[in-house]
Order: structure tokens, then C-alpha cells, then sequence
């Protein structure tokens, strides 16, 4: 019994990790050899839409200067956009400081302080944009640094009035820090320079990823606005806005700075948040997103599922191990022999390196010459990850729903410069690449 | 032969039971360690960049010049001016050893075979002789006259640039004032003026950017004038699905009709015509072609996944965007003092085109009869 079990569980991973790779590999040759689709990107000019950007925030003192300063020093209409940073009940020197930037800035900055009501980012933005009236938000975390460019960029895409949200490429800015820093370099290389960049080029899913990137104010209405009962709100809306006929964009070339985790203890806490949002995501949508495949193309709802599933693929990858052993150490005869044989041995190494052929595209894409050399380390990234996802897709939080979200924050570790820059003044704040 | 000696005795050892109950082991131990080696092999220059990196900076990714098409342009105008270029004495050499060549009514540049490397300042308009080969940046003090059939890498004109008939421009150019080209010029790159573009038909470019962008010849522009709302019949897609006020979605081909008016974005899953005379005020997206007539107004943006024909006398606000093929004929988009895009892929603009800003064509663009 245990053995038909195991034989039956060993080829649900298989078919499962089948599907993964060849996801992966589709996507990686769709960026080598396939057309780049980037239909907004090079719309320089315009009669620019009234946008506002939210920096949600949460005790981030150590950062939320820079992101401020770059922000006034975007360039977009003056009149037409409104920097709103939102204080969530912070305990440390943040309200102060957007306090201080509202007081230089007045016509500008206009900071939204939360005091009571459910706390989460997700809560944040629903008040926050209650009393705005734009007709784009933009999003930025408080540890983002936009470039000049790049709210002219993410805002160009929503001149196709079927573009319900909009994302830009998120790029580490502490990548020399450590061997994890380097390791996530890398992870965001493929995820972006690949991943992303194919399903815009094949009219699939692109995901919103809550920051780095902006929405349609009609768009989500229409879709009931944002969830504060998900850990992964940018996924919930993703497959929302998808599944109402709106387009999400992924931008390539809108690129912002990032701070990544230089701890393996946060990058595990981070990366099971991460794994627990989106399998709640997938309990919630996954249903809906098969039934809607009347009006949606079945390329879409394929790889809406298989977005929905990917973190889940780390706990069946562990599964097809264990039943591989298990049945190798019984003796169990494979039923088809050679298929057997080759499926397991495929699945255990095509399929396991399909992700690092796509991070190595996605390096050699970039330019990057040299650090594609830390690509065997990834297989430690990897390894640490398949367990963290793993252990979070087990945990009863991964299933749970319906329950409002609190702050759910990532460590900082941008170092509080000695002296405070003055408001605008850009201290600190990498200008040129260069400078970081 | 102490080899087959060795063997032998090795055989022997082997035969020993005692010895060759420990072969798996040796067999196992010998595989793992091999294994290991294999494994290793790709970590030494993972391990030699991890501790002494050579590519650990953030991407080069903030402050990239995507959006400024006057980026190398400005570049060279700052380094011509840090490298005194500028002023009345101009120095023989740059400071990276580059010669410079400075040309005049007096000393005139010569006709020649061979392409010209040195990096050319005009101190005044006299015209360059045909078949001028300039390799490196030209820097034109006054007025721009290329002779025929000229190929230059790059141009900084301080007034205005001619190029006459059958030139090519490699990288960029930029004009201060008026940007002309003539018929069979090619502008590969950028091509910017902080005045405007005149195009003969003819021309084949990649980027275009200046407050105006015209195609000269034929009847000229024609501009419809932007009537309001109220004296149109008022239009409402039937069967649209709302998405918000108003805001619809359409299934299947849309035709807004003659002299009428919708308020409002659209979204259209298939094909779109635009009737003459009718007015928008909105966007609107077709999922398959999009055709404007004469004397439609959008005020708004058009997208369209194909082709995008914009008929002569129309008049939009823009952007316009296609992921196929944009044509403009003798019509305006964008508005004098509101600069537009029109992006795609291919553009061809007709006699009397004009556009107020940008004309982005990522795989070629081309000014026809």
C-alpha cells in the first residue's frame, strides 16, 4: 500500500515538476531568441496623468529619507503628482521625518499618519487612497530609491486604457555585502530579466509586486480595491485585475534599488511569507481562475495556476524525493522500466537546473560577465529555500484566510548616516551608478 | 615487467575473500570522492569571485538615458565645451589625444576618398563637399549644409542642420534650431531638434524628437478644428460591458460613427474605426486594427495591437501606440504646446504629417509620398 503510494506520489511530482520546467525553459528561450515586447516604454512625451505615490511605512527611519529625496527629485510634472507617504503606527523616528519633508515640501508631500484601524500595508493603502482622488497610484516601499525617469516610465504603460496595473524591475542595491546579498542578485536577475519579461512578451501574467509599480484607480475599484486579509496583497491583486480583463504590465527597463536581506534568518523569515501569501492566494483564486477560462485564454488561466503553484513546487520537489528513496530502498520494480528510469533521472537534474539556466540567461542579458561565477552557490539559495517553503506551505497560516494582515516587515540594514541630510537634498541618495 | 607484476599482485589481493569483501566500499568511496571532485569544480570560481569580487556592484540599471533622446547629444556638447571647442581659439587636440580638424570659408574641407577620423568643428555655413565621410562627431558652429550622398557618425549643429539628398546619419544628430533632411537620408539613432524636423519623403529614421515633427510636400497639413462635445450627437457603444464611469468594454469589431461623440475610455476586443468627422474624449484601446478618418478628433490616446492608420485631416491628442505598424497621413497629433508620442514598432508618416514630440520606431520608420 505504501509502495502504490509512493509510486502514485512520485509521479503527481514528476508531471508537476514537468510542468515547472518546462515553464522555465520555455521562458528562458523565449528571452533568447524571442521578440522583446515593450510596447509603452519608449513614450517620452505626453500629456502626463495626475499621479499620486504611496510609500507605505513602518519604523523605517533608516531609509525613508532616501526614498523621499528621490522622489522629489523625479522628474514629472510638479502638478501633477502627490508624494504621500503613510506612517502606520511607527515607534521610531519616521513620523518625524515625514513630518519634517511635509514642512519643506508643502505643495508636495502630504503624509497620511495612521494611528488606529487594522494595521498592514495593505490597510495602509485602502485608508490612504480613500482620501485621494488620482487617477494612478504608484507604490514604493520605503527602502526604494526611483531613478529620475522612472515615474514617467511606470506611468506611460496606463495610456492603454486596458492596463490595470503596472510593474517595474527591482534591482539589489547592497548586492557586494555578503554572500546572500549576491545570491539574491542573482535570484532577482532571473525573476525579472526572465521570468517577467517573458510572460510580457507572451501576453501571460506578468505579477504586480506591490511595490515598484502602480495601479489604475478604476481598475481597482472595479476589482473590490485592495485585500487586507492577504499576506501577499500584490498577488491577490494581480490575479484579481487578470481576472477581470485587465492587462498587468511588467516594465524591463523601469528599473528602482532595492535593499535585500544580508541575514539568512530574515531572507527565511521573508521567503515563508512570501510562500504562506501565495498559497492563500492559490486556496482563494485557483478555483475561480478555472472557471474563468471562457473568457480569459487558456495560456492566461495555464499560467495564472502555474503562478499561483510555485510555491508550492519546493514541498512536491521534496515529496519526489522521498518517494524516490522509498521506493528505490524497497526494491520496487518500476512499472514502466526505462520511462521510469528517465523520468526520475530528469526530473532529479533538467528539472531541478532549469531555474539556474534561467538566472544564467538572465545574467548574460544583463551584461554581467563575471558574477554569473556564483551560480553553483545558488544551489545553496536554493536548497535553504526549498525547505523554508516547504516548512511555510505546511504551516496551517499557509491555508488560512479571511483573517486582516499586520505588518510583516523585512530587517534594513542601510546604515543611519551620522549626519541627516536635509529634506531634497538627495544626501546619500545614488545618483549616478557609479556612485553606489 | 614490474606493471604486470603489480596488477598481478593486486589481483591476487583482491582474490583474497577477506579484501574483496571490501570492494563496494572502495568502489563507493572511490565514486563519492569523484564525485565530489566533479561537483567542486565549478565552485572554484564561484568561491575566487566570492572573495575577491569583480562584479558585485548594483546593476547599472538607475539614471540610464532610455527617456532623453538629447542624452549624447548634451554629452558631447558638455565635452566640446569642457575641451574650449567652443570659444573663438579651438585647440589642435582633445585631451584624449583626438585631433580635431577646423574648417572655415578660408580652409574649407577638401573632398576626399577616405573617411575623415579626426573630430570636425565648422566655424561657419559653408557647405561640406558631396561625398563627405566623417567617422567620428562633427560639431557645426553655424548653419549645417551636408553635401550629397554624406555619411557622418554624429552631428552637433548650434543653429540649424541641412542634409542634403542621400545622407546618413550613424548614431546621432541634434540641431539647436531646425533639423532638415532631404529625400534618401537615412538618420539611424536619434535625430533631435530643439526647434523642428522637416522631412522630405524619402527619409528613413529611427527616433525623432522636437517640438514639431513635418513631413513637407504633398497638400500640406490639414487641421481640423476641435469643436466641443455639445455639437456632436452623443455615441454610447451598445453591448459594452462597464468597467466604471464611463469606462466599457467591447466584444467584437466597433465603429463610432460619423459626427458623433463618445466621452469616455474604451476598450475594444477586436477591430476599430473611427468615423470621420466623430470625436473622442478618452482612450481607446483595440485589440485588433484601428483606423481614424479624416476629420476624426481624439482627445485622448489610441493603442492598437495592429495596424494604426490615422487618416489625413485627423487630429489627436496621443500618445499613439501600436504594437504593429503606425501610419500618418496629412494629420496632427499632439498639440503645440502639449508634446506627444507616437510609438511603434514601424511608422510611416505621409506628406503633411505632423507631430508634435516624439516619433519612436523601434524597427525603422520612414517619411513616404
Amino acid at each position: 500500500m505504501i509502495l502504490m503510494l509512493a509510486n502514485i506520489g512520485l509521479w503527481i511530482c514528476i508531471s508537476v515538476l514537468a510542468a515547472y520546467t518546462v515553464r522555465h525553459y520555455f521562458f528562458t528561450l523565449n528571452r533568447l531568441f524571442g521578440r522583446h515586447r515593450q510596447p509603452y516604454v519608449d513614450i517620452v512625451h505626453a500629456d502626463w496623468p495626475m499621479l499620486t505615490v504611496f510609500v507605505p511605512a513602518h519604523n523605517e527611519e533608516r531609509v525613508i529619507r532616501d526614498s523621499l529625496d528621490a522622489l522629489l527629485n523625479v522628474e514629472y510634472p510638479v502638478e501633477r503628482l502627490r508624494i504621500i507617504p503613510i506612517d502606520d503606527r511607527s515607534k521610531d523616528g519616521t513620523r518625524a521625518i515625514m513630518q519634517e519633508y511635509a514642512d519643506a515640501f508643502p505643495e508636495r508631500i502630504f503624509p497620511f499618519l495612521r494611528d488606529d484601524g487594522i494595521p498592514g500595508k495593505a490597510a495602509a493603502l485602502a485608508e490612504a487612497m480613500l482620501a485621494d482622488s488620482g487617477e494612478i497610484y504608484m507604490v514604493f516601499d520605503a527602502d526604494y530609491i526611483p531613478g529620475p525617469q522612472l515615474l514617467q516610465q511606470l506611468a506611460s504603460p496606463f495610456f492603454d486604457p486596458e492596463v490595470g496595473a503596472v510593474m517595474g524591475r527591482v534591482v539589489p542595491l547592497n548586492v557586494g555585502n555578503s554572500l546572500l546579498t549576491r545570491l539574491l542578485d542573482l535570484e532577482r536577475t532571473g525573476g525579472y530579466q526572465v521570468d517577467q519579461q517573458a510572460r510580457m512578451n507572451l501576453r501571460l501574467v506578468p505579477q504586480y509586486g506591490g511595490t515598484v509599480g502602480g495601479v489604475r484607480r478604476a481598475a481597482l475599484e472595479q476589482v473590490g480595491g485592495w485585500r487586507i486579509d492577504s499576506l501577499a496583497e500584490d498577488t491577490d491583486l494581480t490575479l484579481r485585475l487578470v481576472m477581470n480583463g485587465w492587462d498587468v504590465v511588467y516594465q524591463n527597463r523601469s528599473e528602482c534599488y532595492e535593499e535585500v536581506p544580508e541575514t539568512w534568518d530574515t531572507r527565511i523569515r521573508q521567503i515563508q511569507r512570501w510562500a504562506k501569501g501565495h498559497n492563500q492566494t492559490l486556496v482563494r483564486y485557483v478555483a475561480a481562475l478555472l472557471r474563468n477560462r471562457r473568457t480569459l485564454p487558456w495560456w492566461q488561466v495555464l499560467d495564472g495556476v502555474l503562478l499561483l503553484g510555485v510555491f508550492v513546487v519546493p514541498l512536491v520537489l521534496l515529496m519526489g524525493w522521498v518517494c524516490t528513496i522509498v521506493l528505490f530502498y524497497a526494491g520496487y520494480p518500476p512499472e514502466w522500466g526505462r520511462i521510469t528510469v528517465l523520468a526520475i533521472s530528469s526530473f532529479n537534474t533538467v528539472g531541478n537546473f532549469a531555474a539556474f539556466f534561467q538566472v544564467a540567461t538572465a545574467s548574460r542579458l544583463d551584461g554581467s560577465r563575471e558574477r554569473i561565477r556564483m551560480l553553483p552557490f545558488l544551489l545553496l539559495g536554493f536548497l535553504v529555500s526549498t525547505l523554508s517553503v516547504a516548512r511555510a506551505s505546511l504551516s496551517r497560516a499557509s491555508w488560512l484566510r479571511g483573517h486582516p494582515v499586520a505588518w510583516q516587515k523585512t530587517e534594513r540594514y542601510r546604515a543611519a548616516r551620522a549626519g541627516q541630510s536635509r529634506p531634497g537634498g538627495g544626501g546619500g541618495t545614488p545618483r549616478e551608478p557609479g556612485d553606489v | 615487467m614490474p606493471v604486470n607484476r603489480g596488477l598481478v599482485v593486486a589481483a591476487a589481493r583482491l582474490a583474497n575473500p577477506e579484501m574483496s569483501e571490501m570492494v563496494p566500499e572502495l568502489v563507493f568511496a572511490f565514486v563519492l570522492v569523484g564525485t565530489i571532485l566533479w561537483i567542486s569544480i565549478p565552485f572554484i570560481p564561484a568561491y575566487w569571485e566570492l572573495v575577491r569580487p569583480k562584479d558585485a556592484s548594483p546593476l547599472n540599471a538607475v539614471g540610464q538615458d532610455s527617456g532623453l533622446l538629447t542624452f549624447f547629444a548634451a554629452s558631447f556638447s558638455a565635452r566640446m565645451t569642457a575641451e574650449g571647442l567652443l570659444g573663438t581659439a579651438v585647440p589642435p587636440r582633445l585631451s584624449d589625444g583626438s585631433l580635431v580638424r577646423v574648417h572655415n570659408l578660408m580652409t574649407p574641407l577638401a573632398p576626399t576618398r577616405t573617411p575623415i577620423t579626426d573630430v570636425v568643428v565648422l566655424m561657419d555655413d559653408t557647405p561640406l563637399p558631396a561625398g563627405t565621410s566623417v567617422a567620428t562627431e562633427c560639431l557645426a558652429r553655424r548653419t549645417f549644409h551636408g553635401g550629397p550622398n554624406s555619411s557622418y557618425r554624429a552631428i552637433l549643429g548650434q543653429r540649424d542642420i541641412k542634409l542634403a539628398v542621400g545622407s546618413s546619419v550613424l548614431r546621432w544628430v541634434h540641431a539647436s534650431g531646425r533639423l532638415e533632411a532631404a529625400r534618401g537620408t537615412i538618420l539611424s539613432g536619434r535625430a533631435t531638434a530643439d526647434r523642428e524636423i522637416l522631412l522630405e519623403s524619402g527619409v528613413r529614421f529611427d527616433r525623432l524628437d522636437a517640438p514639431l515633427v513635418r513631413v513637407v510636400g504633398g497638400g500640406g497639413t490639414l487641421e481640423t478644428p476641435i469643436m466641443p462635445m455639445s455639437s456632436y450627437a452623443p455615441f454610447t457603444p451598445e453591448n459594452a460591458i462597464a468597467l466604471g464611469a464611463n469606462y466599457w468594454r467591447v466584444r467584437g469589431d466597433l465603429e463610432i460613427p460619423p459626427d458623433t461623440s463618445l466621452g469616455g475610455s474604451l476598450i475594444v476586443i477586436g477591430n476599430v474605426v473611427i468615423g470621420a468627422g466623430a470625436r473622442v474624449q478618452g482612450s481607446i484601446k483595440a485589440h485588433g486594427t484601428m483606423h481614424v478618418k479624416p476629420g476624426a478628433v481624439v482627445m485622448g490616446s489610441i493603442t492598437a495591437r495592429g495596424r494604426l492608420v490615422i487618416e489625413d485631416g485627423a487630429r489627436l491628442s496621443g500618445p499613439v501606440i501600436s504594437e504593429s505598424v503606425v501610419v500618418v497621413g496629412a494629420a496632427v497629433v499632439g498639440m503645440a504646446n502639449t508634446r506627444t508620442t507616437v510609438a511603434a514598432p514601424r511608422v510611416t508618416l505621409r506628406p503633411g504629417a505632423t507631430v508634435y514630440g516624439a516619433v519612436m520606431a523601434a524597427d525603422g520608420g520612414a517619411s513616404v509620398k
